[in-house]
């Protein structure tokens, strides 16, 4: 395998020979994401949230006017990085999630870099593989980002201490910490039903346009269906049904049930939306 | 490769979604497959219910509604007054956990969307706390005068079998008794014991407990209607440990930056709720009650049993009530001309001369009991 792995080196010719080193496709194809402008935006945008939730709140100087999470912030930083994703959650970070996965297969199609990488059959599978991997840490960096960001405007525009549970108990400020870190981590995978979603999307077209556009629309229409009260029997089915048990981490102890099936249903989505791209991505014909 | 081999890939995709679906509908199906258990004689289980006892018990309970209500265009349900509280409690489902320790301790949270509100008690004092609002009242609870419990309790001559055959008796000639079988509920061994009215007149179609085998606890009421199979009501445990729960749980410490306010004491105790999210949460409230409507009388007995309010003034000021009511069907008889409200089980009668008849009944019940009721 040494001409491989030299081969993977040299960075002229690393996609065609990553088919073969998993290894180093995966590492081709963070770079290949994390490599792009765009990304960087995005996470910048993500960034922006807390800032300006946090200035605003800052501004206003509104002493527990709001309710919930956002009338905490004023009182504890903490709860401006727990804000910030929750207020991300139904519209910031699936935006982001659709960009990148849209792009994922689509976007190789489009350049005409998908033709080299399809040509070997063996590792098509495992090029899907590396693109969700990719994806799925995309996901991980977008959630991260905006705890980094609300642990950093928060700790310089708020005092910090305890953290109030919803449970009416307080927790010492490390913990509180560690479940916002929580709360990061279930919402990153939180959004792993929809990445499968954009892949399955993204491996049908060579406009990563198309791909976005057809994705973000699937996601309104399961906003949408979530928003009508007599369809409730489909309801646990939709994609977001379980978004908000995010919130369940902050209780005393945490609840894990909802949280639990919220993941099931990501899982569930995932698993049919990836084999649905995997069928379509080994059964396509090189052109 | 060819075409067709490679159609053949799609199988897979079809697959994970039959094994998704089958995996989320089958799953709790088969979780809740009955279980061996012992025959048992409903009076026999009701003999057991009554000496059971626990020391204590925490745990989650789940509960669903489905009451067929009608939204009232307009009227959000809020939390706010007790009967807010209640109206909310009636619809939906609601997640709650509970923990209950002998004699006086009890805690109950419910699991509100990125809210909890919590009402818990160590016997001395009171606490109800609402996360969405940051805001505890704590109530001073009256000295002793011993909780409810040891009074039903015994007179030495207190036999759980004749208790148990006197109820039996009491309740025959209007309901059918029987262990109609076994179910697994939070994952406990449970005989279902079930009351089946023997009138046509109520919307009920039965109820059934499910009973744990071995504390002889109730863990799951559900209330079924008359027409349809899924449950109107269903409340019980998802999860259930029957450990007592340590003093710490019960006790809360108002948390910095929170209002707390103390309302004068109620002169009775609030009811220790007993595994179940009833409401001691609504006495401190009771006041804020418009106290214009008269108090309602029940009539009638048993499952048709009719409650009938008196001076209810909702209709004739243009507002939501009125449009909802203007859809609602119009009766007539000999007590006068109304409009009738009708839902999956409750059902409700408003005349035109402010006296509102609701209950489980049907609708004709409603209108007998109106051309009965005094004026």
């Amino acid at each position: 395998m040494s001409p491989s792995s030299a081969l993977a080196d040299s960075p002229v010719v690393a996609r065609p020979s990553a088919g073969r080193h998993t290894l180093a496709l995966f590492k081709s194809e963070l770079q290949l994401v994390f490599g792009r402008a765009r990304t960087w935006v995005l996470l910048a945008v993500l960034a922006a949230v807390p800032v300006m939730i946090g200035v605003a709140i800052k501004l206003s100087g509104a002493e527990g006017g709001a309710e919930g999470f956002l009338g905490q912030v004023a009182g504890n930083g903490l709860f401006l990085i727990v804000a910030s994703l929750g207020l991300s959650l139904p519209f910031f970070l699936p935006t982001a999630v659709t960009v990148i996965s849209g792009e994922s297969l689509a976007g190789e199609s489009s350049l005409g870099t998908l033709r080299n990488l399809l040509t070997a059959p063996a590792g098509r599978s495992r090029l899907l593989a590396a693109k969700m991997v990719a994806l799925a840490i995309f996901c991980l960096a977008a959630t991260f980002t905006i705890w980094v960001a609300g642990l950093i405007v928060g700790f310089v525009l708020f005092p910090v201490g305890d953290v109030l549970l919803l449970s009416g108990s307080t927790i010492s400020l490390g913990e509180g910490l560690l479940r916002a870190l929580a709360i990061a981590v279930v919402i990153a995978l939180s959004l792993m039903g929809l990445a499968g979603i954009g892949l399955f999307v993204s491996s049908l077209t060579s406009t990563p346009l198309a791909a976005m556009a057809a994705t973000f629309g699937t996601f309104i229409v399961l906003g949408i269906l979530s928003a009508i009260p007599q369809i409730d029997v489909i309801h646990p089915w939709l994609l977001m049904y379980g978004w908000t048990s995010f919130a369940d981490l902050l209780r005393d102890p945490p609840y894990w049930d909802a949280i639990g099936r919220n993941l099931l249903l990501q899982a569930g989505y995932l698993a049919v939306f990836y084999c649905a791209a995997w069928a379509r991505i080994t059964s396509r014909d090189i052109v | 490769m060819g075409a067709a081999q490679r159609s053949r890939r799609w199988l897979v995709p079809v697959s994970a979604v039959a094994l998704v679906a089958g995996v989320g509908t089958l799953g709790p199906v088969v979780a809740d497959a009955s279980p061996k258990l012992p025959d048992i004689s409903a009076q026999e289980l009701l003999a057991k219910v009554q000496t059971a006892k626990v020391d204590g018990l925490s745990g989650t309970v789940h509960s669903s509604a489905d009451l067929g209500l009608p939204a009232l265009p307009g009227v959000t349900g809020g939390s706010d007054s007790a009967s807010g509280t209640v109206t909310e409690m009636l619809s939906g489902e609601h997640t709650a956990r509970v923990a209950f320790a002998a004699p006086d301790k009890a805690r109950v949270s419910v699991l509100d969307n990125m809210a909890e509100r919590v009402w818990t008690t160590d016997g001395k004092s009171a606490w109800a706390y609402d996360s969405g609002k940051r805001e505890a009242v704590k109530l001073q609870l009256p000295e002793h005068k011993s909780s409810g419990k040891p009074e039903k309790k015994a007179p030495q001559s207190y036999n759980p079998q004749d208790v148990a055959k006197q109820f039996l008796d009491a309740i025959d000639p209007t309901t059918k008794v029987d262990v109609s079988g076994t179910e697994k509920v939070a994952g406990r061994d449970a005989y279902k014991l079930r009351l089946t009215p023997k009138t046509d007149k109520t919307t009920v179609g039965s109820v059934t407990l499910a009973v744990d085998s071995k504390t002889w606890i109730p863990l799951q009421v559900s209330v079924l209607p008359r027409t349809g199979t899924d449950p109107a009501v269903e409340i019980g445990f998802t999860d259930v440990s029957f450990a007592v729960p340590s003093a710490s749980t019960f006790a809360f410490t108002p948390p910095k930056g929170v209002e707390v306010t103390q309302p004068k004491a109620p002169t009775t105790r609030p009811d220790v709720p007993k595994g179940l999210p009833s409401k001691p949460e609504a006495k401190p409230e009771n006041g804020k009650k418009p106290g214009t409507a008269n108090e309602p009388t029940v009539l009638g007995e048993g499952w048709s049993s009719v409650v009938m309010v008196r001076g209810v003034k909702l209709t004739g000021n243009g507002g939501p009530v009125d449009q909802f009511l203007a859809g609602a069907q119009t009766v007539e008889g000999s007590w006068g001309k109304g409009k009738i409200v009708t839902s999956k089980m409750v059902n409700a009668l408003i005349t035109d001369d402010g006296r509102v008849f609701a209950g489980l009944v049907t609708p004709q019940t409603l209108q007998d009991a109106a051309a009965k009721a005094p004026r």
